[in-house]
């Protein structure tokens, strides 16, 4: 079944860098923002987009991520001739089966599943970035600049600069260098990690940079460098909006409370709905004493203390007296009677115990940090937990 | 594999839900702030693993066909069997316009009865908000080895209903018929459990003598010819919406603790069609007490004893006292409202007052603009 574009989602990588939250699940199915998983966006700007057919390459604990992506009916990604596929390493007669050991290979080991639909480009995205993207107007430039791939690009500061991939672009607006966090930035046009790229050129290309034992085999890294040096034409494919990469806890933690600024981000939208799989909880309730103030609540959650500045996923529940100000309830999170949670975000399921205390508001010093939950703790009565801490296990605290 | 078949009476005429059936059929009309009354039977019967399952619907049903889909939100988007929309044939005896009792309803899907592979039958009601136990209740009914099972409520009903007057051994061999309230026997809720041949004998005996009724003609004749029915109490909450009043205080009760674990314990969820909601977002000005307010609500005036359905906006300064707002509502700046039921859509412009009492709430009509 030809294809003219079809989306391949990187989804496998653990997320190391949100520790205990991740240590069970893997980050693209990391709750977010109240209703959604991380990869609700993607899947959602797909479907949005018009592209029916997407492959999500799963590596690190894929269990829960392919349990909810499931047929993909809730994106309508489960189409006759198309739909969504969880594309996990696998194993091929007489060679032995190896992971994914880079974004590039990823790709390359799944050449075939790709081939099945002979498809002219492909769109590689990633699982852990919050945006909304119309990925059919990026098609039509990169076929307008009849490039070989079109990357995403967004302007940040110049002090943000170091930490992103950087595009320096020639007099004629194609990309002529590309620089991975440059110390010295000579622009300002960060990759989004969204790349559009002509399928038979890509395919060239990874096969290539297989054969390179000095590959690390990564789009940044060396993709987009051999390319360039080929002389491929790249272009910058400028995007305007919200756009956050939600990789580390502080990132996750404020791209959460971005949620509550509807003006950032309008996922009121009914013309780019972003959808995900719904618990099938009843509404809400806000109990005789609840004080709920800019906050963002869900299906399922009980309501009985006070609430401000947070995100609840569907069923937690805050108890009498409890206090949750500027954190993130996971689905599930439970904050019983009198317990006060601040500036933190508390994993799936986890219960804090009746008068305990998890977070701490900015004091300004160095040391100072988001409070973290994993899933499915439980913290004693009364205890504290530190500002900035990781919390993996019941017994630690 | 389950052995039972469901069925979902949704053809009931309810005059007294006024202008909430206006553009619906009572088992569609819009319930706890996300849900249509059919969830519950739907729910129920999905929850005791039974997937195929038929609705017999008469008039007004546009709104439930949309609702049901494929019936895959409750599983029953099955290749073999699954949901089955039983609309009338336009048969010549139905020349008034409404099947004058259930028996005809039957009769008028007889082909569709006769083609039942299962055993065992379990008919609901599709506006009952309740959520029973069928496993629980077509265990009893296999152990008590009768043909019949009525599933009973030990509350009494505020509307016309018939009632079971049960032996020393626990089966019924005598009923009451059209009580308003509590008196010899108990309450049925309308649910029955019987085997598909019993229920076969009984539609034939009201096509030959013409009669329609399934209590007063089909169990009053098989009680008569020495017929025994067993009894299965359901516990927990169960209240059929008849009218305006009842629904508007049925909703009121949603809002205790109490009544909502009996309507969605966790072990036996319902299941409705999913909409493409983002959480509820509550302003800087926002109150909500005593509510039950359900995802993609913007909420910056004041919600109190209210019930709220998806996709509601209301404005700043708004105070919403004991009222139900269906999906989609946009409340004004200031606008006061008490004991009101909003129906989809409605637009209220700012600085309104609009009161109802809670013995007669004010239903204001779908799509309305005030």
């Amino acid at each position: 079944m030809k294809k003219s574009c079809i989306a391949m989602l990187l989804a496998g990588g653990q997320g190391s860098r949100l520790y205990a939250l991740t240590q069970n699940v893997a980050k693209p199915n990391m709750p977010f923002g109240g209703k959604y998983r991380i990869i609700d966006f993607p899947l959602s700007n797909c479907a949005n987009s018009g592209i029916d057919t997407v492959g999500v390459l799963t590596q690190y604990r894929p269990l829960q991520l392919n349990s909810y992506i499931a047929g993909g009916q809730p994106w309508d990604l489960d189409s006759a001739d198309g739909g969504v596929f969880i594309l996990p390493p696998y194993q091929t007669q007489g060679e032995q089966g190896a992971w994914f050991s880079g974004t590039a290979n990823a790709i390359y080991q799944n050449m075939s599943f790709i081939e099945m639909y002979d498809p002219d480009d492909i769109v590689v995205l990633s699982g852990d970035h919050i945006y909304k993207m119309d990925y059919a107007k990026m098609l039509q430039v990169h076929h307008e600049k009849a490039a070989a791939c079109t990357i995403a690009v967004l302007q940040v500061s110049m002090e943000e600069a170091t930490r992103f991939g950087i595009m320096n672009l020639g007099e004629d607006g194609y990309v002529e260098e590309f620089e991975e966090k440059p110390r010295h930035p000579k622009s300002d046009l960060a990759s989004m990690g969204i790349y559009i790229f002509n399928w038979p050129k890509l395919r060239r290309y990874l096969i290539e940079d297989e054969n390179d034992p000095n590959s690390s085999k990564d789009f940044g890294k060396n993709i987009i460098p051999n390319m360039l040096s080929a002389g491929e034409k790249l272009w910058p494919y400028r995007f305007e909006g919200y756009w956050r990469d939600v990789g580390t806890i502080t990132s996750l933690w404020d791209a959460n409370m971005d949620m509550l600024s509807p003006a950032l981000i309008n996922l009121f939208d009914p013309n780019w709905p972003i959808r995900s799989r719904s618990n099938a909880r009843p509404p809400h309730y806000a109990g005789e004493d609840a004080e709920i103030v800019h906050s963002i609540v869900t299906e399922g959650c009980v309501i009985e203390g006070h609430v401000e500045n947070s995100v609840l996923s569907n069923s937690a529940v805050v108890g009498k007296g409890a206090q949750v100000l500027y954190s993130v309830l996971m689905p599930g999170a439970v904050v019983e009677d009198g317990a006060v949670v601040e500036y933190a975000i508390i994993g799936e399921r986890t219960r804090i115990g009746k008068g305990a205390h998890v977070g701490a508001e900015p004091d300004g010093t160095e040391s100072w940090g988001v409070a973290t939950c994993g899933p499915d703790i439980v913290i004693r009565e009364n205890a504290a937990v530190p500002a900035g801490a990781m919390v993996y296990r019941s017994e630690e605290v | 594999m389950v052995n039972v078949h469901g069925i979902i009476y949704a053809y009931g005429a309810t005059p007294n839900l006024t202008e909430l059936v206006r553009n619906r059929t009572a088992a569609s009309i819009p319930y706890c702030g996300r849900y249509r009354l059919i969830d519950f039977a739907l729910s129920s019967l999905m929850n005791a693993g039974i997937h195929n399952v038929g609705v017999i619907m008469q008039r007004d049903y546009q709104s439930l066909l949309d609702h049901l889909g494929s019936g895959k939100d409750w599983d029953m988007g099955r290749r073999m069997g699954g949901l089955r929309m039983l609309p009338p044939f336009g048969l010549p005896e139905y020349h008034n316009g409404n099947y004058s009792g259930t028996m005809e309803a039957l009769n008028g899907v007889r082909t569709y009865i006769e083609d039942i592979k299962e055993d065992t039958v379990v008919m609901m009601q599709g506006n009952l908000a309740g959520n029973i136990d069928l496993e629980a209740a077509l265990r009893n009914h296999k152990k008590s080895e009768a043909e019949l099972t009525a599933i009973c409520t030990d509350t009494t009903p505020e509307y016309r209903h018939h009632r079971f007057v049960p032996d020393a051994d626990g089966f019924a061999r005598r009923m009451v018929f059209n009580r308003y309230e509590a008196g010899e026997g108990i309450a049925s809720l309308e649910a029955y459990i019987v085997s598909k041949e019993l229920l076969l004998k009984l539609m034939d005996y009201c096509y030959t003598e013409n009669k329609h009724h399934f209590h007063r003609d089909a169990i009053a004749n098989y009680l008569e010819g020495g017929g025994r029915v067993n009894i299965y109490m359901h516990n927990g909450y169960a209240k059929r919406i008849m009218s305006t009043e009842s629904y508007f205080r049925s909703s009121m009760e949603s809002l205790r603790p109490e009544v909502r674990a009996d309507l969605f314990p966790v072990e036996r969820p319902v299941r409705t069609k999913s909409h493409e909601d983002v959480s509820t977002y509550y302003s800087e000005s926002a109150v909500s007490r005593n509510s039950l307010i359900s995802d993609g609500c913007m909420v910056e005036g004041e919600v109190i004893n209210s019930v709220i359905f998806s996709g509601v906006r209301i404005g700043k300064g708004a105070k919403l006292k004991n009222c139900i707002l269906m999906r989609g509502c946009e409340i004004g700046e200031n606008v006061c409202l008490t004991n009101c039921i909003v129906d989809k859509y409605v637009t209220i412009g700012a600085d309104q007052t609009l009161a109802g009492s809670p013995a007669l709430p004010l239903v204001v009509p779908k799509f309305s603009k005030i």
